[in-house]
C-alpha cells in the first residue's frame, strides 16, 4: 500500500515537472501564433514575393527573377529623389519632434495645478489617426478658405493667400511640421518621464556650485536623458521614414515630386503601377535602411559608453 | 499549478473565440442612407433598345455593387426603385472616394474580394480588362449590342476593348471650357478667349485689373482622375484631326518637335510663372476648383461639363446662373469626352446563371433602357445635369429643358460633336498617366523643360508598352 503511494506520489510529481517545464511554452504559445500568423508568415512571404515578378494584372505569370525587383527599383526614375527627400524629410522631422519634446516636456516638468491635465491634452495630436491628422492640417492649410491664410491676412501679415500645398517647398514644410505636431506629444511624454526620474538633488548641488538653467540642462539633464533620448531617436526615426498616411491624404506626393517619399512609391509602385513584386522590394529596401539606421544608433550609444566608462 | 493551468485555459479560449469571431464572413457592405425619393419626369423620348423582360429569377440573389461618392442618395433610391421592380434581387451598395476608387478596387480585385457590379471609367477600362477583372457584358447580356446604336461614338469606344462591349453607361460628359461671364466683362471683354494667346491676354488683363489674383485655376492634383483628361483636352484643342499623343502603332509623337504638346506645355509654364495660374491647381481637385469658381476667385477653368449645373445653381454663390461654356481655346476646339459605365465582374459569371440574368436586369435598368425609356440615365442628367452617351436624350424636351437652365445647349452639343475619346488607352495607359501627371506638374513648375517632360513621357509609354 505504502508502495503504491508512493508510486503514485512519484508519478504525479513526474507529470507535474512535465507540465511545469511545457507551462511556459504553452502560456506564450498564444501569442507566438499570432506573431507567427500576422508578423512572421507575410514578412517571409513578403520576401518571397519580392524574388519573383509579380505584375497584377498578369495574376498567371509569376516567373523567378531573382534580385531583378530590387535593381529595377533602385536604378529606377524616381529612387534617387525620393530617397533624398526622404532623408530630409527625416532629417527635419526627427530632429523637430525631439526639440519640440524637450521644450515640452521642461515645461510639463513643473509643479503646477494644471500639469496633469495638460499632460493629456498634449497626447490628443499623437492619439489622431494620421489620415485624421492629415485631412486636418490639409483644411487649415487650404488656400482658399483655410484658417492659417485668414488669420495671417486678418492681421495683415499676408497681402494675399499663400497656396501651402501647391508650393513644392511650402508643400515640404507643411508636411514636416503636420508631423512633428502629430509626433512630437509622444516625444514630450517619453522625455518627460526622464526628467522626472532625475533626482533635484543634483540640480540644486549644481546651482550652489554656481551653476546656471543652461549650464544644468547642458552637463546634467542632458546627459542623463541620454537613454530616453535615443528611445524616441530610433522610434520616430523609423516613423519618419514610414511616413505614408500623411503624405497620400495632404499631398499624394506633389506637387510635381516635392513631397513624394520612398514610402510614397512603394504604395505607388502595386497600387498605381501594379508591380507587386516591385513595390515589395522598395519596402524592404526601406526596412533595411531603418535597420541600418537604429543598428548605427546603438552602436554610436555604445560607443559613447564606452568612452565614458559608463 | 492549479492557477497556471485555469489561466492557461483562459488564454488558450480567449484566442479561440477570437479567431472564431475573424473567420466569420466579412462585413456587411455599407448601406447608404434611405434619400428623398424624387421620380424623374417621363418623357416621350422613347429608345430603340430592346424590351425589358418582366419577371424576376426565381432564385433570390444578392448582389454587390461598389461605385464612388457621387450622387450616393440618388444611387441608393435608384437601387430601391430596381430592387421594388425586382423583388428577389438584393443590391448591397458600398462607396468610395473618387479619388481612391482605382487603387480601392484594384485592392480589392487582387484580394478576393471583387465587388459582382461596379461603376468603371473609360481610362481603367483596358487595365482590368486585359487583367481578367472584368467580364465583357455583351457575351452575357444580349441587350447590350442593341443599345449600342445610341450611344455616342467616342462613348462606345470608350466602353470597348478588344471588340468586347464591357459596360452601359449612365453617364458620359466632355471636358469643357468655362468662364464667369461676369467677371469676363469686369476685364473688358465681351466674348471669351478663342485661342490659347486670347486665353493668356485676357487673363493677364484681368489680372492687371485687379479682378483675380490668378485668373485661371485648374483641379490638376496628381490624385485627380480628371487632370488627364483637362490637360488633353488643351492638345485637342490646338491639333486638327486624330493622333495628336500616338501615331496608328501607339508610338508617341506628342514629343516631337514642335508638337502641340510642346505648344501646350511651354504655354501653361508661361502662364504659370507670369500668375495667371494659381498655384494651387497642382493640389485641386474637382470640388474645390468649383467652389472657387463659385466664391469669384477665377475667371476661366476647364471641367467636366456637368459642373456647370452645380456652378450655375440657385443660391449656390453669387455669381450662380453666370457662369458660361466655351469652346475648347485653340484651332480645333476639341477636348476629350469621357465615359463612366457600369460594369460587372467575373464574380457574378461564377455565381451561376441566376446572377447572370440579375446582373443583366441591373444594366438594362441602370444603364438601358425601362419600357422604352433610359430613366436612370435621363435622371442624373435632369436632376443633376450630367452628360449622358445616349444620343437620343438629346432631343428628350425634359433634359432640353433642365440643361438649359445652366448651360448654353447647341454649345454642350456641338462639344459632344468636337470630343474625341483618349489616345492610348492601353492595359498600361493608367500607369503612364500616374507618372505623367508628376512630369507635367514638373513641367509647369519650371522644374524642367517641356522638351525633357516630354521624352520622359514617352520614354516611359515606351517601357511600359515594352513591358
Amino acid at each position: 500500500m505504502a508502495i503504491e503511494q508512493t508510486i503514485k506520489k512519484q508519478s504525479y510529481r513526474k507529470k507535474n515537472r512535465i507540465f511545469e517545464g511545457l507551462y511556459p511554452f504553452g502560456s506564450i504559445l498564444p501569442a507566438a501564433i499570432i506573431v507567427l500568423l500576422f508578423t512572421i508568415y507575410p514578412l517571409i512571404y513578403a520576401v518571397r514575393v519580392s524574388f519573383y515578378k509579380n505584375i497584377l494584372t498578369q495574376p498567371n505569370s509569376h516567373p523567378f527573377i531573382g534580385l531583378k525587383n530590387f535593381s529595377d527599383v533602385i536604378t529606377s526614375y524616381y529612387f534617387k529623389t525620393s530617397l533624398i527627400n526622404t532623408s530630409i524629410y527625416t532629417l527635419v522631422v526627427v530632429a523637430g519632434v525631439i526639440v519640440f519634446g524637450l521644450v515640452v516636456a521642461t515645461l510639463l516638468n513643473t509643479k503646477i495645478r494644471s500639469v496633469g491635465v495638460l499632460k493629456i491634452i498634449i497626447l490628443l495630436p499623437w492619439a489622431i489617426p494620421a489620415v485624421v491628422a492629415g485631412l486636418m492640417w490639409k483644411w487649415v492649410l487650404n488656400s482658399d478658405f483655410g484658417i492659417l491664410n485668414s488669420l495671417l491676412y486678418s492681421f495683415g501679415i499676408i497681402k494675399s493667400y499663400i497656396p501651402f500645398l501647391g508650393d513644392p517647398i511650402l508643400a515640404r514644410i507643411a508636411l514636416i511640421i503636420a508631423d512633428i505636431w502629430k509626433e512630437g506629444p509622444l516625444a514630450a511624454i517619453f522625455i518627460l518621464s526622464g526628467l522626472q526620474l532625475i533626482p533635484t538633488e543634483l540640480n540644486e548641488a549644481a546651482r550652489i556650485d554656481g551653476g546656471n538653467g543652461l549650464s544644468i540642462f547642458r552637463h546634467i539633464t542632458l546627459p542623463l536623458l541620454r537613454p530616453i533620448l535615443m528611445v524616441v531617436l530610433v522610434y520616430e526615426t523609423m516613423t519618419a521614414i514610414l511616413t505614408f498616411d500623411i503624405v497620400y491624404v495632404m499631398t499624394g506626393g506633389g506637387p510635381g515630386d516635392a513631397t513624394s517619399l520612398l514610402s510614397w512609391f512603394a504604395y505607388a509602385e502595386i497600387f498605381k503601377f501594379l508591380n507587386l513584386g516591385g513595390g515589395v522590394a522598395l519596402a524592404i529596401i526601406i526596412a533595411l535602411i531603418t535597420l541600418l539606421l537604429i543598428i548605427l544608433y546603438l552602436l554610436a550609444l555604445r560607443t559613447e559608453d564606452t568612452v565614458s566608462g559608463g | 499549478m492549479r492557477t497556471k493551468l485555469f489561466t492557461l485555459i483562459m488564454i488558450v479560449s480567449i484566442l479561440l473565440s477570437a479567431c472564431g469571431g475573424a473567420a466569420t464572413t466579412a462585413a456587411p457592405a455599407t448601406q447608404a442612407p434611405a434619400p428623398a425619393t424624387q421620380a424623374p419626369a417621363q418623357s416621350a423620348t422613347t429608345s430603340p433598345a430592346a424590351a425589358q423582360p418582366t419577371t424576376a429569377p426565381a432564385v433570390p440573389v444578392t448582389m454587390s455593387f461598389d461605385a464612388w461618392s457621387y450622387g450616393v442618395e440618388t444611387v441608393a433610391d435608384n437601387i430601391k426603385k430596381f430592387e421594388a421592380l425586382n423583388p428577389n434581387i438584393t443590391i448591397n451598395f458600398t462607396d468610395s472616394s473618387w479619388l481612391q476608387f482605382h487603387d480601392t478596387m484594384v485592392a480589392a480585385f487582387t484580394s478576393g474580394s471583387s465587388p459582382d457590379l461596379l461603376e468603371s471609367s473609360d481610362a481603367w477600362l483596358a487595365e482590368w480588362a486585359s487583367a481578367g477583372w472584368l467580364a465583357p457584358l455583351d457575351q452575357y447580356c444580349p441587350n447590350t449590342v442593341a443599345y449600342a446604336k445610341d450611344l455616342a461614338p467616342y462613348a462606345l469606344e470608350g466602353m470597348t476593348y478588344n471588340g468586347h462591349i464591357y459596360g452601359l453607361s449612365y453617364y458620359a460628359d466632355t471636358m469643357d471650357f468655362m468662364y464667369n461671364d461676369t467677371l469676363l466683362q469686369k476685364g473688358g471683354f465681351t466674348t471669351p478667349p478663342a485661342t490659347l494667346d486670347d486665353l493668356y491676354n485676357q487673363a493677364v488683363q484681368l489680372k492687371a485689373k485687379g479682378v483675380n489674383q490668378y485668373p485661371i485655376i485648374f483641379a490638376w492634383s496628381q490624385q485627380e482622375g480628371a487632370f488627364p483628361e483637362a490637360w488633353m483636352s488643351l492638345i485637342y484643342a490646338q491639333h486638327q484631326g486624330g493622333n495628336a499623343f500616338f501615331d496608328n502603332n501607339l508610338a508617341p509623337v506628342f514629343n516631337l518637335p514642335g508638337s502641340d504638346a510642346y505648344n501646350v506645355s511651354e504655354w501653361l509654364r508661361k502662364s504659370y510663372a507670369a500668375g495667371l495660374i494659381d498655384p494651387v491647381s497642382l493640389s485641386t481637385a474637382e470640388i474645390d476648383q468649383v467652389k472657387s469658381m463659385q466664391a469669384g476667385s477665377h475667371t476661366f477653368t476647364i471641367a467636366p461639363q456637368y459642373n456647370m449645373a452645380e456652378l450655375n445653381a440657385p443660391n449656390s454663390g453669387n455669381y450662380a446662373g453666370q457662369f458660361k461654356i466655351a469652346l475648347m481655346p485653340g484651332p480645333s476646339h476639341a477636348g476629350v469626352g469621357y465615359v463612366r459605365f457600369y460594369a460587372m465582374t467575373p464574380e457574378v459569371v461564377k455565381a451561376g446563371q441566376a446572377y447572370i440574368d440579375a446582373a443583366c436586369k441591373f444594366m438594362d435598368y441602370f444603364g438601358g433602357t425601362t419600357n422604352g425609356q433610359y430613366i436612370v440615365v435621363k435622371r442624373w442628367a435632369v436632376e443633376n445635369g450630367l452628360g449622358f452617351a445616349q444620343l437620343p436624350l438629346f432631343d428628350d424636351p425634359d433634359v432640353l429643358a433642365a440643361f438649359s437652365k445652366w448651360g448654353d445647349v447647341p454649345t454642350i452639343k456641338q462639344n459632344a460633336t468636337l470630343a474625341r475619346v483618349q489616345e492610348g488607352l492601353t492595359p498600361y495607359s493608367a500607369q503612364w498617366m500616374t507618372y505623367s501627371v508628376a512630369e507635367i506638374q514638373k513641367g509647369i513648375l519650371g522644374q524642367e523643360s517641356s522638351t525633357d517632360m516630354l521624352n520622359n513621357m514617352a520614354d516611359e509609354w515606351n517601357t511600359l508598352k515594352g513591358k
